[in-house]
């Protein structure tokens, strides 16, 4: 009877009590709240507030090849050379290396690059170290450690997508080959460390370290393009310690989450799904060794005319790095991220298109944001975006011969990228003319490709040569029917898409769109199973080579499994890619790729869009940002003014309370009926 | 009883193995391990790397045990998942159990204010909307209920970033933290968004079970007896209604584990839904077919708890 | 047989559909316990009746389609393509990008508009109507709705009246089905299901169809189960009338109340999960649900584009309250007792 009786009690008491914990509730939230999503710091610590979308799928240096992944492997992992922080175009200055390499071209046809190391470099602290001898925590970097790292470019088992260019050093494929044959044929082998099997081997025959600081790359045919790769995190020494050490098991992370460089920051949290942070490193050469003045550790003092009038010269020659911490925090939606920008939350962003008539009036900063201290930096970077066909196609292919071709020509010539950069970019971006980029030798500006050019009546014309006449297939009686494969089944990519889809319907051209995610469009291309299709493609390196070889037949998507998805094969553009990819730039070269557009001009593999203009903003407490292009961290460059930072987040982020409280009148005022019911009731 | 116990927990094994079944069916037949292999290693990856992707993943083998006996994913699938040993992510190698040890937290701190504060919420107005039954605000209730259910979360969520977040600056407009101090204004917004968008439904039921409850003989007895309409509510129909609730909220205590999948996507919350909507968008198989098991498992482990504690207090159960 | 196009089975389905319609509306009326059912839920929501019926009749004026009868300076249509009545009425309406409700000029820019002040509901981002767009979405959100429920529905019924008549190893068997598939996540069910069969509004369908026919399956089982026991069923076992047969005419029209109530319930709750597909980027071209994810960050705009956000938001909201109101009314009319919502 006991229990029952407390029961009732403790039943009633429920309503009213809950009632209370709700009126408590509501009116704590709008007394206790700050939209200040960071905890506090250590005073005049200098950190930088970054964001990004996806963590990603690794950080090993021979398989990173993505910009999510470089804004952290180009922090934590040095090269022996990099570029000029403020000279565009871009050039190449000594950074682990004490020199640019030195070129020999040897009697055989080979040609051999000599790279010195600087001394006493130390790879950053960490625990992998103690593997060598206990309680050690870091060593010098030498030559060595790079010979390593190009010999898991080429191990097959590290799968590194960048085999292909490496492949110019002597002996690359025969040595990836020797390990695989050897693993399969003696378990022995393939049990034991890498670095082991790798010395066993006797490494890359092209690979030679002369002393401990010397590194000689021998090619077995000439490759200039080959200096840019040793910018590029792909060839940065790394530690055979921490490939060994870090293998995923006994608690220790992956080698693919747990980088160990030679940097100017450590990657000192990684948690992928919420944030990770960049700490300075007290190892960096630039930061142990300030009396060097190497270049890639010094503030430079060249630049261009614009950097001095944007106080981006101020610097000059002081020693890298000022920024303490960088704290990247997920941010998967545009405009969140892009508010908090605005709130001052993170010291730099993008534009997203929806905010861009806020931002940007009249090419220039709008006086709301003038007003806020935000300065813009505008790019155009070295990308290219296009439209394909694929070549084995019946339809639109080589095997629909000059019909196809004028159909494809019809269709080059309806699509307005001024049109589509106007209602999608802002007006950002400039209308691609051939796959090469401004910035990139062989672009030019006057270039003006005559099958871009908007011209509907002529497309018309062009549609019935092709045997299309007003867009009907004489086969069907209907409207020709095409199949546009996208990678974005997101609506706005889907929008975007129909944006291409009307502007075929004005030929009477019935285009479907079919959209699967990037992972599925990926495997169409390789199946061959596509017909019409969006893509893009950025630099790795500033060079044509880099471009024109997505047209080149030997990287058919199809036959060899290349980035040309178009599968498009032109003996004459085959011929001359061979003798521009490894020629000097010069008139010789410039004539080459100059026949080259013209064979686009008339074949039309690609409908070219656009090569994308970047937009930055930051806010006035940070300083030297100037956009590389190529994807590249410039971390150690900047810096930022804490106190501002501060005061302006205050000034800014003063909530508005008003609304809670009418909006907790308006609930009493509902509930206060109820309640005196209840208790006249009651008495 | 003990043969009752023994009968229920048996079938529930049994419908773990079907649901494991299902998995299969789903996640090797339909899309074969050559294509997770492809989806995951992208178009570049040459046929001998998507070999050896394979074979660390445990996906080279044949798929049914007529095939081979001793060595067949079928039956590796099961041992696996039964002894959760969830393997290596699909998307990018990294190992499941551990990710989904790392997303429990953050889940827990959004779902489970969301239960309590849900309750807290839709009780007390569901009795308000009961007490004034057959009145114009029984009536409004209702139609506030149904209103709130008709509004796509999606469009709660807008309404609530932009609102509360980017116009009144109350709270970060999205984001996490798990230390303690900053984890409530992170929750906040969430919180709204998902009390809002729960409490039509909610309201809706809780009265059903009020008004079902005040109809019955022992509430016209007190009536009878002159016990004051409000007493009646609190004291008779709340304490007789205590079971359906109970029900109702131990149903849901599963699905606190699997999280809210709109609400940590949208405001970034590291928790198991965002896992899963990662999953999707990564084609991350190995990840999702885990996230459904074990769903599943606590979904069925719920409903066993629920079963067997209806048959202690009711003894026909054991029956039926 | 005859090889026919797209549009003439649309237009043949469209036309069954009023059939169909009809003889329903017929056989309510004979019928004394549906007439008087018909009669109070229409004293009871009488708009929320009318703005379904609103939605319906735009589903059934887009779906009537033939070809030819363009205008020879209509640009943005397919030679020989075949429209639908909605389609006719919006032709040469496009406009370069966005403009304001009824605005003459575009919103960025100001360009003038082909044809000023013409759209009651502004243009999208592509120039689109935006009324146009949105009256488009009732077919897309009806086809969800009908062909979702077309497909679950049957397949309840054939399993759960299957296994509450017959029981033994079917009842069994179907039982530990249902009992599998209720346990596993809806959404996250749902979601692999259709990464399985590929994006398209029939894989959608489907895959809400497998998803959501189980709950209406245990309810039929557990009302065919005491149908079965009931005097007349068992007197017509005993005159020797086949199994079928008092499936079909003695179980399954006890079971049409439910069905209406179950189809209509599930009709919003459909309706609505397309839009989580929809911003999971797995959804029905056309939608509702595609509008409001696409138009979702134009709040951000400054000036603010709301038009697109506020008409598809506005257009789903309608038919899934009117529905949900109906569904209501219909369950209290028809069926006080053994239904509770779920919570």
């Amino acid at each position: 009877m006991r229990a029952r009786s407390e029961a009732e009690g403790a039943g009633g008491r429920v309503g009213l009590l809950s009632l209370v914990i709700v009126c408590f509730v509501m009116s704590a939230f709008p007394s206790g709240c700050s939209n200040n999503p960071y905890p506090p710091t250590r005073e005049g610590e200098k950190v930088l507030y970054s964001s990004f979308v996806d963590a990603p799928r690794t950080l090993d240096p021979a398989r990173a090849y993505n910009t999510r992944a470089h804004a952290i492997t180009g922090a934590v992992y040095d090269t022996l050379l990099k570029y000029h922080f403020l000279k565009r175009p871009l050039e190449l200055i000594p950074g682990l290396a004490v020199s640019l390499p030195e070129k020999t071209e040897l009697p055989d046809g080979r040609v051999r690059y000599r790279f010195e190391l600087r001394r006493d470099l130390l790879f950053a602290d960490d625990a992998c170290f103690g593997l060598d001898r206990p309680g050690q925590r870091t060593r010098e970097v030498v030559a060595a450690d790079i010979a390593f790292q190009l010999a898991r470019i080429a191990d097959a088992e590290v799968g590194s997508p960048v085999i292909e260019p490496f492949s110019n050093i002597d002996g690359f494929q025969e040595f990836s080959r020797a390990l695989t044959a050897r693993r399969e044929a003696d378990p022995g082998f393939a049990a034991r460390p890498v670095h082991e099997q790798y010395a066993e081997l006797g490494g890359i025959p092209g690979v030679r370290t002369p002393s401990s600081h010397v590194l000689d790359v021998i090619l077995h045919r000439p490759y200039p393009q080959i200096r840019y790769w040793f910018a590029m995190e792909f060839s940065t020494p790394v530690p055979w310690e921490a490939v060994e050490y870090y293998d995923g098991r006994g608690g220790r992370p992956r080698f693919d989450d747990h980088p160990v460089g030679t940097g100017p920051y450590v990657l000192s949290e990684y948690s992928k799904r919420s944030r990770y942070v960049l700490e300075r490193s007290k190892n960096w050469y630039g930061v142990r060794h300030p009396e060097w003045k190497a270049p890639a550790a010094t503030y430079p003092s060249e630049g261009e005319e614009e950097d001095r009038l944007a106080g981006r010269l101020d610097y000059a020659g002081r020693t890298l790095p000022f920024i303490d911490r960088v704290e990247v925090r997920r941010e998967k939606e545009s405009i969140p991220r892009f508010n908090k920008f605005l709130q001052g939350y993170y010291d730099a962003s993008g534009i997203i298109k929806e905010s861009f008539d806020k931002v940007v009036q009249e090419d220039a900063l709008s006086p709301e944001m003038k007003a806020r201290g935000i300065a813009l930096e505008k790019a155009v970077s070295p990308d290219v975006f296009y439209i394909g066909f694929n070549f084995d196609d019946p339809v639109v292919g080589r095997a629909g011969g000059e019909r196809s071709r004028k159909l494809r020509q019809a269709m080059s010539r309806v699509i307005d990228v001024e049109e589509f950069t106007r209602v999608f970019n802002n007006g950002r971006g400039v209308p691609a003319q051939s796959p090469i980029p401004p910035g990139i030798y062989g672009y030019d500006p006057d270039y003006e490709n005559p099958a871009r050019r908007v011209d509907l009546e002529r497309a018309k014309q062009l549609m019935v040569e092709a045997g299309y006449p007003g867009g009907i297939d004489p086969e069907t009686g209907e409207a020709l029917r095409l199949t546009f494969d996208s990678a974005d089944t997101s609506s706005a990519g889907l929008t975007k898409v129909q944006f291409y889809v009307s502007a075929w319907k004005r030929l009477g051209i019935d285009v479907r769109v079919e959209a699967t995610n990037y992972n599925q469009f990926l495997e169409k291309l390789r199946n061959g199973a596509h017909q019409v299709f969006e893509s893009g493609w950025v630099a790795d390196y500033p060079d044509p080579e880099n471009f024109l070889f997505l047209l080149w037949s030997q990287m058919g998507k199809s036959k060899f499994g290349g980035p040309n998805a178009t599968n498009f094969s032109n003996a004459r553009f085959d011929e001359l890619f061979v003798s521009m990819k490894t020629r000097e730039n010069g008139p010789r070269r410039m004539a080459e790729i100059r026949e080259m557009l013209r064979i686009l001009e008339h074949e039309r593999p690609w409908i070219e869009l656009f090569h994308r203009e970047e937009y930055s903003l930051y806010h006035g407490w940070v300083r030297n940002v100037k956009p590389m292009g190529i994807s590249m961290p410039t971390y150690q460059y900047r810096d930022l003014d804490p106190v501002l930072r501060a005061q302006r987040r205050r000034e800014w982020n003063e909530p508005i309370v008003w609304p809670a409280w009418v909006l907790l009148g308006a609930a009493v005022l509902v509930v206060l009926p109820g309640i005196r019911t209840y208790l006249k009731e009651r008495q | 009883m003990g043969a009752y116990v023994l009968r229920r927990l048996s079938y529930g094994i049994g419908v773990v193995f079907g649901v494991l079944f299902l998995l299969f069916i789903l996640f090797f037949t339909v899309t074969k391990p050559d294509d997770i292999a492809r989806r995951a290693l992208g178009e570049k990856a040459p046929p001998e790397v998507i070999e050896q992707w394979k074979i660390n993943h445990g996906y080279d083998r044949p798929l049914w045990p007529w095939q081979d006996w001793d060595d067949n994913l079928l039956f590796d699938h099961y041992e696996r998942m039964l002894t959760f040993d969830f393997g290596l992510s699909d998307a990018d190698d990294s190992p499941i159990t551990e990710r989904i040890a790392s997303g429990v937290g953050p889940s827990l701190s959004l779902t489970v204010p969301l239960l309590v504060l849900g309750i807290l919420v839709a009780i007390p107005l569901s009795l308000l909307v009961a007490f004034f039954r057959e009145t114009y605000i029984d009536r409004m209730g209702v139609f506030l209920c149904v209103l709130a259910m008709s509004v796509s979360m999606l469009l709660y969520i807008i309404g609530a970033q932009f609102l509360i977040g980017k116009v009144l600056r109350w709270y970060p407009i999205s984001g996490f933290d798990s230390n303690l101090l900053m984890l409530p204004r992170f929750l906040a917004l969430p919180l709204i968004v998902g009390v809002l968008s729960g409490v039509g439904g909610d309201v809706r039921f809780y009265r059903t079970v009020f008004l079902e409850e005040s109809s019955r003989d022992f509430v016209r007895t007190a009536r009878a007896k002159g016990a004051s309409e409000a007493r009646i509510m609190t004291r008779h129909v709340l304490r007789n209604a205590m079971i359906p609730i109970l029900t109702n909220v131990v149903l849901a205590i599963p699905f606190l584990f699997t999280g809210a999948l709109l609400l940590e996507a949208f405001f970034g919350i590291p928790g198991l839904g965002s896992i899963t909507v990662d999953a999707i968008a990564a084609n991350d198989f190995s990840t999702l077919r885990t996230m459904v098991f074990i769903g599943s498992l606590l979904f069925i482990l719920g409903q066993i708890a629920t079963d067997l504690s209806y048959g202690l207090v009711d003894p026909r159960v054991r029956f039926e | 047989m005859m090889d026919l196009e797209p549009h003439v089975i649309s237009n043949l389905v469209t036309g069954a559909l009023l059939v169909g319609i009809a003889l329903i509306a017929r056989s309510v009326r004979r019928q004394r316990l549906w007439r008087e059912a018909a009669t109070q839920l229409w004293r009871r929501r009488r708009i929320a009746i009318l703005v379904v019926g609103v939605y319906l009749a735009i589903g059934l004026l887009d779906s009537i389609a033939w070809k030819g009868g363009v205008p020879e300076d209509v640009v943005d249509v397919l030679p020989n393509a075949p429209l639908t009545l909605i389609d006719r009425a919006f032709l040469g309406s496009r406009e370069a990008s966005y403009s304001a409700p009824f605005a003459d000029v575009e919103f960025y820019g100001g360009d003038p508009l082909r044809n000023p002040g013409s759209h009651p509901l502004g243009t999208d981002i592509l120039g689109r109507d935006v009324l146009y767009l949105s009256l488009k979405g009732a077919r897309v959100a009806l086809l969800i709705g009908g062909l979702t429920s077309l497909i679950a529905i049957p397949l309840a019924l054939f399993f759960g009246v299957g296994a509450g008549y017959f029981g033994g190893r079917f009842d069994d068997g179907v039982f530990f089905l249902i009992s599998t598939l209720a346990s596993m996540p809806g959404l996250l069910l749902l979601i692999a299901l259709i990464m399985a069969m590929g994006r398209g509004t029939v894989s959608v369908c489907v895959a809400l169809g497998v998803t959501s026919w189980v709950g209406f399956c245990r309810l039929s089982r557990a009302e065919t189960l005491k149908l079965r026991e009931l005097d007349y069923v068992a007197a017509a076992r005993a005159l020797g009338v086949t199994e079928i047969r008092i499936v079909l005419r003695h179980i399954l029209p006890n079971l049409a109340h439910l069905i209406v109530i179950t189809f209509v319930l599930m009709f919003s709750g459909l309706v609505l999960s397309e839009v989580v597909l929809s911003w999971l980027g797995i959804g029905v071209d056309g939608s509702w649900g595609q509008m409001i994810d696409s138009a979702r960050n134009e709040l951000s705009r400054e000036p603010i584009i709301w038009w697109n956000i506020a008409a598809a938001g506005t257009a789903l909201f309608g038919l899934v309250l009117a529905v949900n109101s109906v569904g209501d009314a219909i369950r209290d009319v028809l069926d006080p007792r053994t239904l509770k919502e779920a919570p």
